[in-house]
């Protein structure tokens, strides 16, 4: 359940770049194959943790990221269809570098500017 | 209706924490290994056999993760007086802020290691980089040899392997080459340490691979690429 300390981080992220007047319609995120997030619940802690502020009512919109390696060995890039199962289609050793597919990133933020006042 | 592009790692705050911690551990001479694996597996057992062996050789503190209690932190205090307990609330991982309030607590020139038992879990830990020189995955028989692939994350984060409690390989069906066969398909020269902190066996490389990388002579974990 790291789901709550990924939110709790990204909200922190997004009040640093919300403009004082602005109100937050949508953020965007990529969340990588890899880190086993679980988009529901991401979304609906973003929704509890927004009520009653600047954030209230936005949508987040989550772009899962598939795993993309890289062969340490042959330098061949491919997209594995099982995280579990990483040897090389091309050289047959099993030494991937993560190219894609781990960490999350905050991509945009929309925001509706308020007349002030 | 405004578009502002961002393009940052949510995680960039505890990233840029654990780089200050890899600093301030550089800077004190200290070798950090973060210990992951399931509850249950057997980290704190190791840790005892672990602090007792190198009693004399090294100067090794510890950061105790655990959601609740100090129990952890109280077995080890027997081992050695350099041991924090970090209460993380509910958390099932430790972030890096965490480890320096631990770190804060402990004579750091005084050491020569610093082991980090995290929060036993095998999924949410891998997420979070801690300023560890060195990341080890333990499993261990009691879990099954399929554990690996179903936690291929923590596999491809892990710089070894320690298989534990191979004194109860005779009592459950666990067999240790589909284990090291499931490791294979992820990563074909990581290192796997199978040890007993019971019965003592194994636990020799275990800590001839401690001793290296405390002495120096590993490599450090500049850069996590995940």
């Amino acid at each position: 359940m790291h789901e709550a300390a990924i939110t709790a981080a990204l909200l922190e992220q997004v009040r640093s770049f919300l403009p004082e007047r602005g109100r937050l319609i949508e953020v965007h995120i990529e969340v990588g194959e890899m880190e086993h997030l679980d988009p529901v619940v991401m979304e609906t802690l973003f929704a509890v943790s927004t009520e009653d502020t600047r954030m209230a009512g936005a949508v987040l919109t989550i772009y899962p990221v598939p795993l993309s390696v890289c062969c340490e060995n042959c330098m061949e890039n491919w997209m594995p269809e099982d995280p579990a199962l990483l040897v090389c289609p091309q050289c047959g050793v099993a030494r991937p570098k993560i190219i894609e597919g781990s960490g999350v990133l905050l991509r945009s933020l929309e925001v509706e500017e308020s007349d002030g006042g | 209706m405004a578009e502002i592009p961002v393009v940052a790692k949510v995680l960039k705050l505890n990233d840029e924490l654990a780089a200050m911690n890899r600093l301030a551990l550089a800077d004190a001479g200290v070798r950090c290994v973060n210990l992951m694996g399931a509850p249950g597996c057997g980290k704190t057992a190791l840790l005892e056999a672990t602090l007792s062996a190198l009693a004399g050789k090294l100067m090794v503190g510890v950061v105790a993760g655990d959601i609740a209690t100090t129990r952890d932190a109280e077995r080890l205090i027997a081992h050695t007086p350099h041991v924090t307990q970090i209460n993380t609330g509910g958390s099932c991982h430790l972030e890096a802020h965490q480890v320096r309030q631990g770190m804060d607590h402990l004579p750091l020139t005084d050491l020569d290691l610093l082991i980090i038992e995290n929060v036993g879990n095998l999924i949410c830990p891998v997420s979070f980089d801690l300023g560890e020189g060195a990341r080890v995955a333990m499993f261990s028989v009691t879990e099954g040899h399929d554990k690996p692939a179903k936690h291929p994350s923590v596999v491809l984060a892990a710089d070894l392997v320690i298989l534990g409690k191979i004194d109860l390989k005779p009592y459950v069906p666990f067999d240790e080459s589909i284990f090291r066969a499931y490791l294979a398909n992820m990563r074909d020269n990581l290192a796997v340490l199978p040890l007993s902190a019971t019965s003592g066996e194994g636990l020799s490389a275990w800590i001839s691979w401690l001793t290296d990388f405390g002495a120096g002579s590993s490599g450090f974990r500049v850069n996590l690429s995940i």
